[in-house]
């Protein structure tokens, strides 16, 4: 489209920028002074508690962990279903495409009940195992990694479907042709041409789930124990219970810069290698 | 020949196995949705197991009859219209400049109204209560509807971005020769065109912001609790059978969403714009 004067854009975009402006980037700023400034005057105090509290380089490697862990995880789980969905014909597709979307959609409350129910003590899921094996069977899965691991795997699923799916089905037909004319054996054609080639949609699914894990609220709260105490959680814990939203604002800050770093060097790489490649 | 057998009956036995995993982890998706639905219908007389002994509407008439559920409901619908609409208005025009125009300064515009998406909402939240706490109006209804209006309006930009993607530019030009005015070009020219994708992003406005916990858990005070923040309490201190009958209504509205919005963007491989969004750090608006 060609150029037009950004005059006439910006009574289009109006609106929603005062918005963005007043409610997103005026709260933000709020976060980083709130860190800063301490009963009106500048200190880095808060950051330097943080530094040598125990529980935040507790929370702080627990975010990691779980993090990366759910990233995996949601991947080996996500990718057999990108790769069905990739075979299928676009209304066979659209179809299985509805039992991605429908958890996609639901409310994360609704799925930390359902799991509350199905993996507590007495729940769905050890009652079934006790009637299988005959014997009593209570496998701790609730308030705990497992707990905490089943939610997020559960929510991150979908997120890797779609970009690993948009791969599979970027990659040429003919491609397949080729290499099954020459004789490979399936196992091989997977191993040397599909997961080479759905790469970028691997790497754009890990680098989401795993950004968008960092700042988990919900699910460690519900579904975790105490050792499952996350960055977020850590947030609410200072703002709410203890009030001292000096901390809270610092974490917030901490937790900020934690995904700019992270989701900018991975842009950074993506554009590196679009220039490589000439595109 | 014996070769190409076996790589028939190879190629035959991998394929179950990838479809064995696939199925495995479909049920594991949509179980917890599925598994709600039963366990609504039981409850008489506080039974809650799996499957229920009897079946009953007794947690429905619980839920609609409890005014500790019924408020927060219908605070939730409250917000979720009023976001709803100002946002569909608020979005349509800047998903149409976001398209159409180049201006200096497009890429920060782009990464300062997309960012609700890129920060994590929990920095969001603590942000919107220091700064609506500073003003005196946290806990107050507008302070909920306009933080989950800058929560949505990322996603029905784009979804909205989308579909004037798909518009034939050539017609806006037409228009434009035969004398159309700005107003009348975007009124009657580019809004008709739009209504299938400005329906699907209104409706994911009224679902994200009814079933949005973190900034409401923030946000809202006893007296303006919402739905999801009511589940939340109630889910961690101690579940109230209740919340299964909630979870059933929301399943079935999602299910609801779900469906128009296969219906309205038929592109599989496009996914939805939640998705779109978070798998691309690019802030780009270009989902095609």
């Amino acid at each position: 489209m060609t150029a037009r004067p950004g005059r006439e854009a910006i009574i289009y975009l109006g609106p929603a920028l005062v918005l963005a402006l007043l409610v997103v980037l005026a709260p933000l700023a709020f976060v980083l002074y709130t860190s800063l400034f301490a009963n009106g005057s500048f200190s880095l105090e808060a950051y330097q508690s943080l530094w040598e509290s125990a529980l935040f380089r507790r929370s702080l490697a627990t975010t990691f962990e779980i993090s990366a862990m759910g990233a995996a995880l949601s991947l080996l789980l996500g990718y057999p279903v990108a790769l069905h969905l990739s075979r299928l014909n676009p209304r066979a597709r659209a179809f299985c495409m509805i039992l991605v979307l429908v958890p996609f959609w639901t409310s994360i409350l609704v799925k930390s009940y359902a799991f509350t129910v199905l993996l507590g003590k007495q729940g769905i899921v050890n009652a079934s195992l006790s009637v299988i094996f005959g014997t009593e069977i209570q496998i701790p899965m609730l308030l705990n990694r497992v707990g905490v691991m089943v939610g997020m795997t559960n929510y991150l699923i979908p997120f890797v479907v779609f970009p690993v799916l948009a791969s599979l089905l970027a990659i040429d037909r003919s491609v397949y042709r080729a290499v099954e004319i020459m004789g490979a054996k399936p196992p091989t054609v997977f191993w040397k041409v599909t997961l080479p080639l759905s790469m970028p949609g691997v790497a754009s699914a890990l680098i989401s789930t795993f950004v968008m894990s960092t700042g988990f609220f919900v699910i460690p709260a519900l579904l975790g124990g105490r050792k499952d105490v996350m960055l977020a959680n850590l947030v609410d814990f200072y703002t709410r219970e203890t009030l001292d939203w000096n901390m809270a604002a610092a974490i917030g800050v901490i937790l900020l810069a934690i995904v700019t770093l992270i989701a900018g060097t991975a842009m950074q790489i993506q554009k590196m290698r679009g220039h490589a490649r000439g595109v | 020949m014996d070769d190409t057998l076996q790589n028939d009956k190879l190629a035959r036995r991998w394929r179950l196995f990838g479809l064995v995993l696939a199925v495995l982890v479909y049920a594991y998706l949509v179980a917890p949705s599925l598994i709600v639905i039963p366990i609504s219908f039981g409850g008489a007389g506080g039974d809650l197991s799996f499957p229920p002994k009897t079946y009953s509407l007794h947690l429905y008439e619980e839920l609609f009859t409890t005014a500790t559920w019924m408020q927060p409901v219908l605070q939730s619908l409250k917000i979720a219209s009023i976001v709803c609409v100002l946002v569909t208005a608020v979005s349509v025009p800047a998903a149409y400049a976001m398209v159409r125009y180049e201006f200096p300064g497009k890429r920060l515009v782009t990464i300062l109204m997309m960012s609700p998406v890129l920060v994590p909402v929990i920095v969001l939240a603590l942000g919107m209560y220091l700064y609506f706490s500073r003003l005196g109006s946290t806990g107050t209804t507008v302070a909920l509807v306009l933080g989950h209006a800058v929560y949505v309006i990322p996603f029905v930009v784009v979804t909205i971005g989308a579909g004037v993607r798909q518009l034939d530019p050539a017609i806006e030009f037409a228009a434009t020769m035969m004398g159309a005015s700005r107003r009348t070009l975007f009124l009657r020219v580019v809004l008709p065109q739009l209504v299938p994708s400005v329906i699907a992003g209104a409706l994911f406005a009224f679902l994200i912001s009814f079933d949005e916990v973190v900034i409401a858990w923030f946000l809202s005070s006893a007296q303006t609790t919402t739905l999801p923040v009511r589940m939340y309490s109630s889910i961690h201190w101690g579940v109230s059978p209740v919340i299964a009958a909630v979870s059933t209504l929301l399943t079935v509205l999602s299910f609801f969403v779900c469906l128009v919005s296969v219906a309205l963007q038929p592109s599989a491989s496009r996914g939805t714009a939640r998705a779109n969004l978070s798998m691309t750090a690019d802030p780009q608006v270009a989902p095609t």
